[in-house]
């Protein structure tokens, strides 16, 4: 690992300032666990490191139906907190299958998104809920949608003084039900094959009305599935539909063969995955109107 | 970082001056700003009972307790750990007593080589503190980031039941004192 100056600033205005004073030759550490592999491996050497650890980036909470999720939540704290239980489980269930528990405890939401993987667990329910993202600079903050983040592997629309400060996910009508699966070797301490996360709204007689299904491992970058997406909305969901509608997932994705898993079988289980996420999202679906 | 501050790779650079609590005693340390806590811990303490397996977040034979949470003490700098509270092996026993896990691992053949044990024991600490009476399910879900290649984790959960189970009877024996 290169040497670097380690910042600790006692407030986010602070880091921000710390931030667009170093620009490109600084990075932000958050729980370090993807950072810090790079720097060993020197595939980032940044001169300095501006640490959030004291800039109360941490807090989840809800305003104006609007989930606000500080960048540097860990991944425990999104476990351990009921409201997004209630909301939110596709995003902790892919918190769940997410390393083991010493690694939960520091990596980050915010670590996640702007580290910018192909595969980052977190980010195909985040999609899935039309999360959006606010980074701020010192001359100002930009807010935009997360799927539009990401350019590519590693790669963002985040400039060289923006830290990113929250994530704002709307809260849903209960109509709306989602399923995470993650695809990985083993249960525990593996990155995925594939990762994906289906959402649909429906009306009482089995119409959809709205349906997300976002994809990650199998393009650039995080993917939205959307002639799946649009095959649904209108129609009454039947099993014929859900198959014809994973048979377009497939058709959209561009997945590469890795160490992790072939082409053709990202292919073929993409369309298995999404067929089985739509269907126990319907099953939730149907649970949640008879019992209420 | 890896492997280690006395590789010949490393240049000198300027020191940072760390405070934090290890084990119950508060500690100064001066060491490197890329140093991780799990080096700082083994070079410049001499806590070797923490062990580096990869110093890559995967194998768990770094796990320390920092503020009450188990964490991978190599994918943490030294500097981020200032202030903290930290927790090693070293740091289970009390007056000279293995801590009722740490027995419990050595009567249910929980190791072998022993490498993984630090680790494994500050995660299933971690467990208890929070769970008294954890069932098999949790204690591997608690276990997940610690890997052991040579023993197994049959006897990891044996160890942890039988701990809980001796806990749980010391604080019955002490609330029935207490009344
Ligand atoms: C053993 C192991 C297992 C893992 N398992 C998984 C897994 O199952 N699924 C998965 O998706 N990932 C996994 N990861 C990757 C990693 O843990 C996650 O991506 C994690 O969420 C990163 O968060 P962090 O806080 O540690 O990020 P850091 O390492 O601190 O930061 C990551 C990147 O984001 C930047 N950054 C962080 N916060 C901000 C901010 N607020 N503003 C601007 N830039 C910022 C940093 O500069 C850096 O470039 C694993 C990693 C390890 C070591
Ligand atoms: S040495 Fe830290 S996880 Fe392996
Ligand atoms: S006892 Fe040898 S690796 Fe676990």
């Amino acid at each position: 690992m290169e040497e670097f100056n380690y910042l600790a600033p006692e407030s986010f205005d602070q880091a921000v300032v710390a931030k667009s004073q170093h620009a490109e030759k600084s990075r932000v550490i958050a729980g370090g666990t993807d950072l810090l592999l790079r720097m060993r491996d020197k595939v980032v050497a940044p001169s300095v490191l501006i640490d959030l650890r004291h800039t109360s980036l941490d807090k989840i909470l809800i305003s104006n139906g609007v989930m606000i999720l500080g960048t540097s939540a860990s991944l425990s704290q999104i476990l351990e907190n009921s409201e997004i239980t209630q909301h939110f489980p596709a995003l902790q269930t892919a918190c769940r299958e997410f390393a083991g528990p010493p690694i939960r405890n520091r990596a980050t939401l915010g670590g996640n998104i702007v580290n910018a993987s192909p595969a980052a667990d977190l980010v195909p329910p985040l999609m899935a809920y039309d999360a959006s993202i606010v980074l701020r600079a010192s001359g100002g903050d930009r807010a935009l949608p997360l799927a539009e983040f990401f350019t590519g592997p590693g790669q963002s629309v985040i400039a060289p003084d923006e830290i990113l400060m929250e994530i704002q996910i709307p809260l849903l009508p209960a109509s709306s039900a989602a399923t995470f699966i993650k695809l990985g070797q083993r249960r525990s301490m593996a990155i995925s094959q594939v990762n994906l996360t289906a959402r649909l709204s429906m009306n009482n007689s089995d119409c959809v009305t709205d349906a997300r299904i976002a994809l990650g491992a199998v393009a650039p970058t995080p993917v939205r599935a959307h002639s799946a997406e649009d095959a649904l909305v209108g129609e009454k969901l039947s099993e014929d539909l859900i198959r014809m509608a994973a048979k377009k997932a497939r058709e959209e994705i561009t997945p590469i063969s890795d160490v992790r898993a072939s082409l053709e079988y990202r292919l073929e289980m993409t369309e298995v995955l999404v067929r089985r996420a739509l269907i126990a999202t319907w099953k939730k679906q149907r649970r949640t109107k008879t019992s209420g | 970082m890896l492997p280690g501050k006395n590789s010949e790779e490393r240049k000198p650079v300027d020191e940072v001056e760390i405070k934090l609590n290890i084990n119950g005693n508060v500690t100064q340390v001066k060491t490197e700003a890329s140093t991780t806590l799990l080096y700082m811990l083994r070079d410049d303490l001499g806590l070797t009972g923490t062990k580096d397996g990869c110093s890559s977040g995967d194998c768990g034979a770094c796990v320390v307790m920092v503020d009450n949470k188990p964490v991978n003490s190599c994918m943490m700098l030294a500097p981020q750990a200032e202030g903290t509270t930290v927790i090693t092996v070293e740091g289970l026993e009390k007056d000279d007593e293995l801590h009722p896990l740490q027995r419990a691992f050595g009567e249910t053949w929980a190791f072998q080589c022993g490498f993984c044990t630090p680790g494994m024991l500050i995660s299933c600490y971690a467990l208890l503190e929070t769970n008294d009476d954890p069932s098999r399910e949790e204690i591997l879900t608690a276990i997940a980031g610690n890997f052991c290649r040579c023993t197994g984790y049959q006897g990891v959960v044996n160890a942890v039941q039988r701990a809980a189970a001796e806990l749980r009877t010391k604080n019955e024996d002490t609330e029935k004192t207490d009344v």
